[in-house]
Protein backbone atom coordinates (compact mmCIF):
# COMPACT_ATOMS: atom_id res chain seq x y z
CA UNK A 1 0.00 0.00 0.00
CA UNK A 2 1.39 3.36 -1.06
CA UNK A 3 2.37 5.79 1.44
CA UNK A 4 -0.09 8.48 2.09
CA UNK A 5 2.70 11.22 2.62
CA UNK A 6 5.26 12.22 -0.32
CA UNK A 7 7.83 14.15 0.13
CA UNK A 8 9.97 16.45 -2.52
CA UNK A 9 12.79 17.18 -1.98
CA UNK A 10 16.30 18.31 -3.40
CA UNK A 11 18.38 15.13 -4.10
CA UNK A 12 21.64 14.73 -1.55
CA UNK A 13 25.14 15.19 -1.77
CA UNK A 14 28.28 15.22 0.07
CA UNK A 15 27.27 12.91 2.91
CA UNK A 16 23.75 14.94 3.35
CA UNK A 17 20.34 13.60 2.69
CA UNK A 18 19.24 16.84 0.90
CA UNK A 19 21.57 19.94 -0.08
CA UNK A 20 18.61 22.39 0.59
CA UNK A 21 18.21 23.54 4.45
CA UNK A 22 14.61 23.63 4.52
CA UNK A 23 14.81 19.80 2.72
CA UNK A 24 17.00 18.77 5.39
CA UNK A 25 14.78 19.93 8.13
CA UNK A 26 11.46 18.65 7.56
CA UNK A 27 13.72 15.06 6.03
CA UNK A 28 14.87 15.48 10.18
CA UNK A 29 11.64 15.98 11.73
CA UNK A 30 10.31 13.68 9.52
CA UNK A 31 12.56 11.09 11.25
CA UNK A 32 12.39 12.02 14.61
CA UNK A 33 8.57 11.76 14.59
CA UNK A 34 8.23 8.59 12.73
CA UNK A 35 6.21 10.03 9.96
CA UNK A 36 6.12 7.58 7.14
CA UNK A 37 7.16 9.49 4.21
CA UNK A 38 7.76 7.88 0.70
CA UNK A 39 10.77 10.83 -0.33
CA UNK A 40 10.89 11.69 -3.84
CA UNK A 41 14.79 13.08 -4.53
CA UNK A 42 14.43 15.24 -7.18
CA UNK A 43 16.05 18.21 -9.07
CA UNK A 44 13.45 19.81 -10.70
CA UNK A 45 11.66 21.94 -8.42
CA UNK A 46 8.53 22.38 -11.40
CA UNK A 47 7.96 18.60 -11.02
CA UNK A 48 6.81 19.31 -7.00
CA UNK A 49 3.40 20.09 -6.58
CA UNK A 50 3.72 23.22 -5.47
CA UNK A 51 6.21 24.63 -7.88
CA UNK A 52 8.87 24.85 -4.67
CA UNK A 53 11.02 22.67 -3.12
CA UNK A 54 10.67 21.03 0.05
CA UNK A 55 6.68 19.90 -0.39
CA UNK A 56 4.57 17.43 1.21
CA UNK A 57 1.57 15.75 -0.52
CA UNK A 58 -1.36 14.47 0.98
CA UNK A 59 -3.89 12.76 -0.14
CA UNK A 60 -6.79 14.59 1.67
CA UNK A 61 -5.66 17.87 2.03
CA UNK A 62 -3.27 18.94 -0.68
CA UNK A 63 0.10 20.44 -0.60
CA UNK A 64 2.29 22.47 1.63
CA UNK A 65 5.63 23.80 0.81
CA UNK A 66 7.11 25.93 4.11
CA UNK A 67 8.97 23.98 6.50
CA UNK A 68 6.46 25.43 9.36
CA UNK A 69 3.73 24.45 7.19
CA UNK A 70 4.31 20.67 6.42
CA UNK A 71 5.91 20.23 10.53
CA UNK A 72 2.22 21.80 11.20
CA UNK A 73 0.94 18.82 8.59
CA UNK A 74 2.82 16.42 10.22
CA UNK A 75 1.96 17.17 13.72
CA UNK A 76 -1.96 17.18 12.87
CA UNK A 77 -1.32 13.50 11.49
CA UNK A 78 0.13 12.43 14.89
CA UNK A 79 3.44 12.87 13.86
CA UNK A 80 4.70 14.97 16.83
CA UNK A 81 8.56 15.28 17.72
CA UNK A 82 7.14 17.50 20.55
CA UNK A 83 5.16 15.93 22.20
CA UNK A 84 7.54 15.16 25.50
CA UNK A 85 8.47 19.26 25.64
CA UNK A 86 7.00 21.03 28.51
CA UNK A 87 5.24 24.27 27.95
CA UNK A 88 9.00 26.42 28.48
CA UNK A 89 10.43 24.11 26.07
CA UNK A 90 8.14 24.86 23.45
CA UNK A 91 8.37 28.33 24.30
CA UNK A 92 12.33 28.14 23.75
CA UNK A 93 12.08 26.08 20.81
CA UNK A 94 10.04 29.09 18.95
CA UNK A 95 12.66 31.35 20.44
CA UNK A 96 15.54 30.39 18.90
CA UNK A 97 13.96 28.84 16.08
CA UNK A 98 13.24 32.92 15.37
CA UNK A 99 16.90 33.27 16.11
CA UNK A 100 18.11 30.51 13.65
CA UNK A 101 15.95 33.04 11.17
CA UNK A 102 17.05 36.01 12.01
CA UNK A 103 20.68 36.10 12.97
CA UNK A 104 22.12 32.78 11.24
CA UNK A 105 19.64 32.47 7.93
CA UNK A 106 20.96 35.30 6.13
CA UNK A 107 24.59 34.88 6.61
CA UNK A 108 23.82 31.34 5.07
CA UNK A 109 21.95 32.76 2.39
CA UNK A 110 25.23 34.75 1.75
CA UNK A 111 27.40 32.18 1.81
CA UNK A 112 26.10 30.02 -0.63
CA UNK A 113 24.15 32.32 -2.81
CA UNK A 114 25.18 35.76 -2.99
CA UNK A 115 29.18 35.71 -1.99
CA UNK A 116 30.84 35.35 -5.13
CA UNK A 117 33.05 33.26 -5.32
CA UNK A 118 31.70 30.26 -3.32
CA UNK A 119 28.21 30.73 -6.00
CA UNK A 120 30.12 30.46 -8.97
CA UNK A 121 32.88 27.84 -7.78
CA UNK A 122 30.69 25.86 -5.41
CA UNK A 123 27.00 26.27 -5.56
CA UNK A 124 25.59 27.25 -8.77
CA UNK A 125 28.13 24.86 -10.43
CA UNK A 126 26.12 22.06 -8.44
CA UNK A 127 22.68 23.38 -9.82
CA UNK A 128 23.75 23.28 -13.24
CA UNK A 129 25.07 19.93 -13.41
CA UNK A 130 22.32 18.43 -11.73
CA UNK A 131 19.21 20.28 -12.75
CA UNK A 132 17.95 18.81 -15.88
CA UNK A 133 18.24 20.92 -19.32
CA UNK A 134 17.18 23.59 -20.13
CA UNK A 135 16.11 24.97 -16.64
CA UNK A 136 19.62 24.62 -15.68
CA UNK A 137 20.49 27.47 -17.37
CA UNK A 138 18.03 29.29 -16.12
CA UNK A 139 17.22 28.65 -12.19
CA UNK A 140 20.59 28.81 -10.88
CA UNK A 141 20.62 32.32 -11.43
CA UNK A 142 17.17 33.33 -10.78
CA UNK A 143 17.59 31.66 -7.44
CA UNK A 144 20.48 33.85 -6.88
CA UNK A 145 18.84 37.15 -7.77
CA UNK A 146 15.83 36.22 -5.67
CA UNK A 147 18.34 35.49 -2.65
CA UNK A 148 20.12 38.57 -3.36
CA UNK A 149 16.67 40.63 -3.72
CA UNK A 150 15.70 38.97 -0.04
CA UNK A 151 18.37 40.28 1.68
CA UNK A 152 18.11 43.50 0.28
CA UNK A 153 14.63 43.42 1.26
CA UNK A 154 15.32 42.02 4.65
CA UNK A 155 17.97 44.41 5.76
CA UNK A 156 16.01 47.36 4.44
CA UNK A 157 18.38 48.96 2.03
CA UNK A 158 17.70 48.49 -1.62
CA UNK A 159 20.91 49.68 -2.78
CA UNK A 160 22.84 47.11 -0.62
CA UNK A 161 25.59 45.00 -2.71
CA UNK A 162 27.71 41.96 -1.73
CA UNK A 163 31.60 43.06 -0.41
CA UNK A 164 33.34 42.58 2.53
CA UNK A 165 31.11 45.47 4.48
CA UNK A 166 28.15 43.46 4.47
CA UNK A 167 29.43 40.27 4.60
CA UNK A 168 31.57 41.07 7.91
CA UNK A 169 28.31 42.31 8.83
CA UNK A 170 26.26 39.16 8.41
CA UNK A 171 28.81 36.97 9.56
CA UNK A 172 29.41 38.39 12.83
CA UNK A 173 25.60 38.28 13.87
CA UNK A 174 26.20 34.34 12.46
CA UNK A 175 28.74 33.53 14.04
CA UNK A 176 27.22 35.17 17.50
CA UNK A 177 23.94 32.83 16.72
CA UNK A 178 26.43 29.67 16.70
CA UNK A 179 27.78 30.58 19.61
CA UNK A 180 25.02 30.98 21.58
CA UNK A 181 23.50 28.10 20.49
CA UNK A 182 26.92 26.13 21.64
CA UNK A 183 26.40 27.45 25.04
CA UNK A 184 22.60 26.64 25.04
CA UNK A 185 23.41 22.80 24.10
CA UNK A 186 26.25 22.55 26.33
CA UNK A 187 26.98 18.61 26.77
CA UNK A 188 23.72 17.10 26.07
CA UNK A 189 22.67 14.99 23.39
CA UNK A 190 19.76 17.22 21.71
CA UNK A 191 18.75 20.65 22.92
CA UNK A 192 15.90 19.04 24.93
CA UNK A 193 17.55 16.03 26.49
CA UNK A 194 17.70 12.94 24.65
CA UNK A 195 15.23 13.03 22.44
CA UNK A 196 15.19 14.89 19.25
CA UNK A 197 12.48 17.40 18.72
CA UNK A 198 11.59 20.18 15.89
CA UNK A 199 14.74 22.20 17.50
CA UNK A 200 16.98 19.81 17.12
CA UNK A 201 16.13 19.63 12.91
CA UNK A 202 16.14 23.43 12.52
CA UNK A 203 19.23 23.77 13.96
CA UNK A 204 20.45 20.59 12.19
CA UNK A 205 18.74 21.38 8.64
CA UNK A 206 20.85 24.82 8.88
CA UNK A 207 24.43 23.69 10.57
CA UNK A 208 24.89 20.76 8.14
CA UNK A 209 24.87 21.78 4.96
CA UNK A 210 27.98 24.09 6.07
CA UNK A 211 29.47 21.34 7.52
CA UNK A 212 29.21 19.23 4.82
CA UNK A 213 29.97 21.44 1.58
CA UNK A 214 33.11 22.83 1.00
CA UNK A 215 33.16 26.28 0.17
CA UNK A 216 36.33 28.36 -1.03
CA UNK A 217 35.47 31.21 1.07
CA UNK A 218 34.59 28.99 4.77
CA UNK A 219 34.66 31.64 7.41
CA UNK A 220 31.45 30.27 9.04
CA UNK A 221 32.90 26.81 8.43
CA UNK A 222 35.72 27.35 10.46
CA UNK A 223 34.04 28.68 13.38
CA UNK A 224 31.38 25.77 13.40
CA UNK A 225 34.32 23.36 13.10
CA UNK A 226 35.29 25.10 16.39
CA UNK A 227 32.23 24.53 18.25
CA UNK A 228 32.96 20.42 18.91
CA UNK A 229 29.71 20.38 20.37
CA UNK A 230 27.50 21.53 17.56
CA UNK A 231 30.04 19.52 15.05
CA UNK A 232 29.04 16.52 17.14
CA UNK A 233 25.48 17.26 17.45
CA UNK A 234 25.29 17.60 13.54
CA UNK A 235 27.33 14.61 12.92
CA UNK A 236 25.12 12.39 15.33
CA UNK A 237 22.21 13.23 14.02
CA UNK A 238 23.48 11.95 10.47
CA UNK A 239 25.11 8.92 11.72
CA UNK A 240 22.22 8.03 13.68
CA UNK A 241 19.17 9.02 11.32
CA UNK A 242 20.78 9.04 7.93
CA UNK A 243 23.30 6.08 8.17
CA UNK A 244 23.16 5.36 4.49
CA UNK A 245 24.18 9.01 3.32
CA UNK A 246 27.03 8.95 5.80
CA UNK A 247 28.72 5.65 4.07
CA UNK A 248 27.99 7.23 0.67
CA UNK A 249 30.03 9.63 1.39
CA UNK A 250 33.93 8.61 2.35
CA UNK A 251 33.92 7.11 -1.58
CA UNK A 252 32.69 9.85 -2.95
CA UNK A 253 35.06 12.19 -1.24
CA UNK A 254 38.02 9.87 -2.11
CA UNK A 255 36.92 9.90 -5.52
CA UNK A 256 36.61 14.21 -5.45
CA UNK A 257 40.37 14.22 -3.91
CA UNK A 258 41.99 12.11 -6.88
CA UNK A 259 40.62 14.17 -9.51
CA UNK A 260 41.58 17.31 -7.91
CA UNK A 261 38.98 20.46 -8.55
CA UNK A 262 40.76 21.44 -11.96
CA UNK A 263 41.41 18.55 -13.49
CA UNK A 264 37.64 17.96 -14.11
CA UNK A 265 37.49 20.93 -15.71
CA UNK A 266 40.44 20.31 -18.32
CA UNK A 267 38.42 17.68 -20.43
CA UNK A 268 35.70 19.77 -21.16
CA UNK A 269 37.61 22.57 -21.84
CA UNK A 270 39.97 20.82 -24.41
CA UNK A 271 36.63 19.35 -25.79
CA UNK A 272 34.48 22.80 -25.59
CA UNK A 273 37.54 24.88 -27.72
CA UNK A 274 37.92 21.97 -30.10
CA UNK A 275 33.73 21.90 -31.04
CA UNK A 276 33.97 25.74 -31.06
CA UNK A 277 37.24 25.94 -33.54
CA UNK A 278 35.34 23.40 -35.52
CA UNK A 279 32.24 24.89 -35.72
CA UNK A 280 33.79 28.31 -36.70
CA UNK A 281 35.14 26.68 -39.46
CA UNK A 282 32.65 25.08 -40.36
CA UNK A 283 30.71 27.92 -40.82
CA UNK A 284 32.84 30.08 -42.66
CA UNK A 285 33.34 27.52 -45.44
CA UNK A 286 29.13 27.13 -45.74
CA UNK A 287 28.98 30.75 -46.16
CA UNK A 288 32.04 30.37 -48.37
CA UNK A 289 30.26 28.07 -50.72
CA UNK A 290 26.86 29.52 -50.65
CA UNK A 291 27.80 33.06 -51.66
CA UNK A 292 30.20 32.01 -54.25
CA UNK A 293 33.60 32.48 -53.00
CA UNK A 294 34.79 29.12 -53.61
CA UNK A 295 33.20 27.11 -55.84
CA UNK A 296 34.28 23.46 -56.51
CA UNK A 297 34.72 22.66 -60.48
CA UNK A 298 34.04 18.97 -61.70
CA UNK A 299 36.72 18.91 -65.15
CA UNK A 300 35.89 15.65 -66.43
CA UNK A 301 31.76 16.13 -67.40
CA UNK A 302 32.46 19.43 -69.08
CA UNK A 303 31.83 18.95 -72.82
CA UNK A 304 28.07 18.19 -72.00
CA UNK A 305 27.72 21.18 -69.42
CA UNK A 306 27.61 24.16 -71.78
CA UNK A 307 24.51 22.81 -73.99
CA UNK A 308 22.80 22.00 -70.57
CA UNK A 309 23.94 25.51 -68.90
CA UNK A 310 22.55 27.42 -72.39
CA UNK A 311 19.31 25.44 -72.27
CA UNK A 312 18.43 26.10 -68.73
CA UNK A 313 19.37 29.83 -68.91
CA UNK A 314 16.74 30.32 -71.89
CA UNK A 315 14.16 29.14 -69.78
CA UNK A 316 14.99 31.57 -67.46
CA UNK B 1 28.12 54.70 7.71
CA UNK B 2 27.73 51.47 8.67
CA UNK B 3 27.03 49.62 11.81
CA UNK B 4 30.65 47.98 12.13
CA UNK B 5 32.12 51.26 11.20
CA UNK B 6 29.84 52.80 14.14
CA UNK B 7 30.87 49.94 16.72
CA UNK B 8 34.25 50.44 16.17
CA UNK B 9 34.30 54.15 16.63
CA UNK B 10 32.27 53.97 19.82
CA UNK B 11 34.83 51.69 21.49
CA UNK B 12 37.92 54.49 20.78
CA UNK B 13 35.42 56.96 22.66
CA UNK B 14 33.93 54.60 25.65
CA UNK B 15 36.04 57.33 27.88
CA UNK B 16 33.36 59.51 27.49
CA UNK B 17 30.29 59.72 29.96
CA UNK B 18 26.86 60.07 28.92
CA UNK B 19 26.12 63.68 28.17
CA UNK B 20 23.14 65.33 29.21
CA UNK B 21 21.84 66.37 25.83
CA UNK B 22 21.52 63.03 24.88
CA UNK B 23 18.41 62.94 22.47
CA UNK B 24 16.11 60.46 20.46
CA UNK B 25 14.07 60.86 18.00
CA UNK B 26 10.96 59.49 16.41
CA UNK B 27 8.09 60.48 14.39
CA UNK B 28 5.48 62.84 15.01
CA UNK B 29 3.75 61.40 18.18
CA UNK B 30 0.26 62.07 17.26
CA UNK B 31 -0.13 62.45 14.18
CA UNK B 32 2.68 60.41 11.72
CA UNK B 33 4.02 57.68 13.86
CA UNK B 34 2.93 54.15 13.26
CA UNK B 35 2.32 50.91 15.62
CA UNK B 36 5.70 49.26 15.03
CA UNK B 37 7.99 52.59 15.31
CA UNK B 38 5.85 53.57 18.14
CA UNK B 39 6.76 50.02 20.00
CA UNK B 40 10.42 50.56 18.56
CA UNK B 41 10.94 53.81 19.88
CA UNK B 42 9.10 53.15 23.75
CA UNK B 43 11.28 50.14 24.04
CA UNK B 44 14.69 51.85 23.70
CA UNK B 45 13.09 54.63 26.00
CA UNK B 46 12.73 51.94 28.40
CA UNK B 47 15.76 50.86 27.92
CA UNK B 48 17.70 53.81 28.53
CA UNK B 49 15.37 54.38 31.38
CA UNK B 50 16.10 50.83 32.76
CA UNK B 51 19.93 52.18 32.65
CA UNK B 52 19.19 55.36 34.22
CA UNK B 53 20.56 57.53 30.92
CA UNK B 54 18.63 60.39 30.81
CA UNK B 55 17.52 61.30 27.26
CA UNK B 56 15.01 63.91 25.55
CA UNK B 57 12.21 63.04 23.13
CA UNK B 58 12.18 64.56 19.92
CA UNK B 59 9.36 64.37 17.37
CA UNK B 60 10.15 64.99 14.03
CA UNK B 61 8.17 64.65 10.30
CA UNK B 62 11.71 62.88 8.52
CA UNK B 63 13.17 60.82 11.64
CA UNK B 64 13.35 58.25 9.52
CA UNK B 65 15.30 59.43 6.58
CA UNK B 66 17.64 61.47 9.12
CA UNK B 67 18.54 57.69 10.36
CA UNK B 68 22.16 56.35 9.59
CA UNK B 69 19.86 52.73 9.10
CA UNK B 70 16.78 54.38 7.81
CA UNK B 71 14.71 52.98 10.91
CA UNK B 72 13.45 54.69 13.89
CA UNK B 73 13.98 55.23 16.60
CA UNK B 74 17.65 56.76 17.12
CA UNK B 75 19.53 58.45 19.48
CA UNK B 76 21.84 61.47 19.31
CA UNK B 77 24.32 60.81 21.41
CA UNK B 78 27.73 63.77 21.99
CA UNK B 79 28.63 62.93 17.82
CA UNK B 80 27.54 59.71 17.55
CA UNK B 81 23.84 58.45 15.94
CA UNK B 82 23.13 55.28 16.53
CA UNK B 83 19.64 53.67 15.50
CA UNK B 84 17.76 50.80 16.40
CA UNK B 85 17.66 48.42 19.95
CA UNK B 86 20.60 46.13 19.32
CA UNK B 87 23.24 48.54 17.93
CA UNK B 88 22.18 51.20 20.80
CA UNK B 89 22.40 48.05 23.42
CA UNK B 90 26.16 47.62 22.43
CA UNK B 91 26.42 50.99 22.31
CA UNK B 92 25.38 51.58 25.97
CA UNK B 93 27.26 48.72 26.86
CA UNK B 94 30.58 49.76 25.50
CA UNK B 95 29.89 53.24 27.52
CA UNK B 96 29.66 50.96 30.92
CA UNK B 97 26.17 50.37 30.96
CA UNK B 98 24.82 47.22 30.77
CA UNK B 99 21.60 44.91 31.94
CA UNK B 100 22.52 41.99 31.51
CA UNK B 101 25.86 41.24 32.68
CA UNK B 102 24.50 39.41 35.72
CA UNK B 103 23.71 36.34 33.39
CA UNK B 104 25.39 33.74 32.67
CA UNK B 105 26.14 32.26 29.34
CA UNK B 106 22.43 29.94 28.82
CA UNK B 107 20.70 33.01 30.17
CA UNK B 108 22.17 35.17 27.64
CA UNK B 109 21.52 32.96 24.79
CA UNK B 110 18.19 32.43 25.86
CA UNK B 111 17.76 36.52 26.32
CA UNK B 112 19.04 37.13 22.72
CA UNK B 113 16.85 34.22 21.09
CA UNK B 114 13.85 35.36 22.92
CA UNK B 115 14.20 38.63 21.79
CA UNK B 116 14.86 37.64 18.07
CA UNK B 117 11.28 36.00 18.82
CA UNK B 118 9.94 39.26 19.16
CA UNK B 119 11.75 40.75 16.41
CA UNK B 120 10.62 37.94 14.34
CA UNK B 121 6.89 37.23 15.44
CA UNK B 122 5.47 40.51 16.83
CA UNK B 123 7.33 43.04 14.99
CA UNK B 124 6.90 41.16 11.40
CA UNK B 125 3.06 40.81 12.91
CA UNK B 126 3.02 44.69 13.48
CA UNK B 127 4.10 45.50 10.01
CA UNK B 128 1.92 42.90 8.15
CA UNK B 129 -1.70 43.96 9.93
CA UNK B 130 -0.32 47.93 9.09
CA UNK B 131 0.69 47.60 5.54
CA UNK B 132 -1.19 44.19 4.02
CA UNK B 133 -3.89 44.09 5.60
CA UNK B 134 -6.07 46.45 3.25
CA UNK B 135 -8.03 48.08 5.68
CA UNK B 136 -6.26 48.97 8.40
CA UNK B 137 -3.66 50.37 5.43
CA UNK B 138 -5.82 52.04 3.98
CA UNK B 139 -7.75 53.48 7.09
CA UNK B 140 -4.93 53.83 9.47
CA UNK B 141 -1.76 53.59 7.93
CA UNK B 142 -1.47 55.47 4.52
CA UNK B 143 -3.29 58.06 5.85
CA UNK B 144 -0.95 58.79 9.07
CA UNK B 145 2.37 57.98 7.14
CA UNK B 146 1.67 60.74 4.90
CA UNK B 147 -0.04 63.08 7.09
CA UNK B 148 3.54 65.23 7.48
CA UNK B 149 3.45 65.44 3.25
CA UNK B 150 1.36 67.48 0.59
CA UNK B 151 -0.12 66.01 -2.49
CA UNK B 152 1.22 64.32 -4.56
CA UNK B 153 4.17 63.26 -2.29
CA UNK B 154 1.97 61.65 0.58
CA UNK B 155 0.16 59.57 -1.87
CA UNK B 156 3.87 58.22 -3.88
CA UNK B 157 5.33 57.69 0.01
CA UNK B 158 2.90 55.95 1.76
CA UNK B 159 2.15 53.81 -1.77
CA UNK B 160 6.07 53.46 -2.18
CA UNK B 161 6.34 52.18 1.68
CA UNK B 162 3.53 49.57 1.18
CA UNK B 163 4.75 48.00 -2.03
CA UNK B 164 8.37 47.62 0.21
CA UNK B 165 7.01 46.22 2.80
CA UNK B 166 4.72 43.67 0.90
CA UNK B 167 7.89 42.55 -1.32
CA UNK B 168 9.40 41.77 1.96
CA UNK B 169 6.52 40.06 3.62
CA UNK B 170 6.50 37.73 0.50
CA UNK B 171 10.36 36.89 0.49
CA UNK B 172 10.14 36.32 3.92
CA UNK B 173 7.08 34.02 3.15
CA UNK B 174 4.52 35.79 5.06
CA UNK B 175 2.65 36.83 1.99
CA UNK B 176 0.39 33.37 1.79
CA UNK B 177 -0.86 34.03 5.71
CA UNK B 178 -4.43 35.56 6.44
CA UNK B 179 -5.19 38.18 9.05
CA UNK B 180 -6.25 35.06 10.88
CA UNK B 181 -3.32 33.36 10.67
CA UNK B 182 -1.20 36.34 12.26
CA UNK B 183 -3.41 37.02 14.82
CA UNK B 184 -2.60 33.36 15.42
CA UNK B 185 1.05 33.92 15.23
CA UNK B 186 0.56 36.36 17.81
CA UNK B 187 -1.01 34.40 20.01
CA UNK B 188 1.80 32.12 20.06
CA UNK B 189 4.40 34.18 20.46
CA UNK B 190 2.40 35.87 23.30
CA UNK B 191 2.15 32.40 24.88
CA UNK B 192 5.90 31.75 24.48
CA UNK B 193 6.51 34.58 26.17
CA UNK B 194 3.91 34.59 29.39
CA UNK B 195 5.36 31.17 29.29
CA UNK B 196 8.96 32.52 29.74
CA UNK B 197 7.91 35.14 32.25
CA UNK B 198 5.88 32.75 34.40
CA UNK B 199 5.50 34.26 37.58
CA UNK B 200 8.51 36.07 37.87
CA UNK B 201 8.50 40.06 38.22
CA UNK B 202 11.18 40.22 35.16
CA UNK B 203 12.27 37.72 32.31
CA UNK B 204 15.16 37.19 34.22
CA UNK B 205 14.12 37.24 37.87
CA UNK B 206 14.86 40.09 40.03
CA UNK B 207 16.20 42.69 37.26
CA UNK B 208 15.05 43.87 33.83
CA UNK B 209 17.38 43.48 30.40
CA UNK B 210 16.70 44.47 27.27
CA UNK B 211 14.58 41.61 26.48
CA UNK B 212 11.95 43.40 29.28
CA UNK B 213 12.40 46.58 27.54
CA UNK B 214 11.82 45.09 23.95
CA UNK B 215 8.27 43.41 25.43
CA UNK B 216 7.00 46.31 26.85
CA UNK B 217 7.54 48.32 24.75
CA UNK B 218 5.38 46.35 21.98
CA UNK B 219 3.15 44.74 23.95
CA UNK B 220 2.51 48.43 25.51
CA UNK B 221 1.97 49.94 22.30
CA UNK B 222 -0.61 47.19 20.93
CA UNK B 223 -2.18 47.44 24.10
CA UNK B 224 -2.81 51.24 23.89
CA UNK B 225 -3.31 51.57 20.09
CA UNK B 226 -6.84 51.74 18.63
CA UNK B 227 -6.74 49.75 15.16
CA UNK B 228 -9.59 48.55 13.22
CA UNK B 229 -10.45 45.78 15.60
CA UNK B 230 -8.98 44.81 18.96
CA UNK B 231 -8.36 41.43 18.14
CA UNK B 232 -4.47 42.34 18.65
CA UNK B 233 -4.89 43.68 22.09
CA UNK B 234 -7.29 40.43 22.85
CA UNK B 235 -4.62 38.54 22.48
CA UNK B 236 -2.23 39.90 24.69
CA UNK B 237 -5.34 40.37 27.39
CA UNK B 238 -5.79 36.60 27.37
CA UNK B 239 -2.48 36.33 29.38
CA UNK B 240 -2.89 38.05 32.83
CA UNK B 241 1.20 37.56 33.31
CA UNK B 242 2.05 39.96 30.74
CA UNK B 243 -0.67 42.41 31.12
CA UNK B 244 0.82 42.76 35.01
CA UNK B 245 4.06 42.98 33.41
CA UNK B 246 3.56 46.40 31.55
CA UNK B 247 1.56 47.57 34.34
CA UNK B 248 4.83 47.22 36.53
CA UNK B 249 7.18 48.68 34.07
CA UNK B 250 5.12 51.38 33.93
CA UNK B 251 4.78 52.57 37.15
CA UNK B 252 8.23 52.00 37.78
CA UNK B 253 9.65 53.75 34.84
CA UNK B 254 7.05 55.96 32.93
CA UNK B 255 5.42 57.81 36.61
CA UNK B 256 4.36 60.69 34.22
CA UNK B 257 2.71 58.14 32.32
CA UNK B 258 1.02 56.03 34.83
CA UNK B 259 -2.63 54.88 34.09
CA UNK B 260 -1.96 54.89 30.50
CA UNK B 261 -2.32 51.40 30.05
CA UNK B 262 -6.52 52.46 30.67
CA UNK B 263 -6.49 55.02 27.71
CA UNK B 264 -6.55 54.30 24.62
CA UNK B 265 -4.75 56.85 21.90
CA UNK B 266 -6.22 56.66 18.61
Amino acid sequence: MAAPLQLYCWRGDHGLPSVDADCLTVLAYAKFAGAPLKVHKITNPWRSPTGILPALKTREEGSFSQPSKIIIQLRKQKYNADYDLSAKECADTLAFVSLLEEKLLPALIYTHWVDAKNYVDVTRRWYAENIPFPLNFLLPNRIHGRQLERLRLVRGDPTLEPGEQLEKELYHDALECMTLLSQRLGSQKFFFGDSPSSLDAYVFGHLAPLLKIKLPNGKLQQHLNSLDNLRQFCTNILVLYFPSESREAPAKKVSNHADGGDFDNEPHKRRNQILSVLFAVGAMLGYAFLSGIITIKHTPARLEEPHVDEEEEEED
Amino acid sequence: DSLLGEVLVVELNTAEPWPENATLYQPLREDQILLSDCASSLAVQAYLRMCGLPVRVCCRANAEYMSPSGKVPFIHVGNQVVSELGPIVQFTKAKGHSLSDGLDDVQRAEMKAYMELVNNMLLTAELYIQWCDDTTSSEITRPRYSSPYSWPLNHILAYQKQWEVRRKMNAIGWAGKTLEQVYEDVSQCCQALSQRLGTQPYFFNKQPTELDALVFGHLFTILTTRLTSDELSEKIKSYSNLLSFCRRIEQTYFEEMNGLIIIVQT
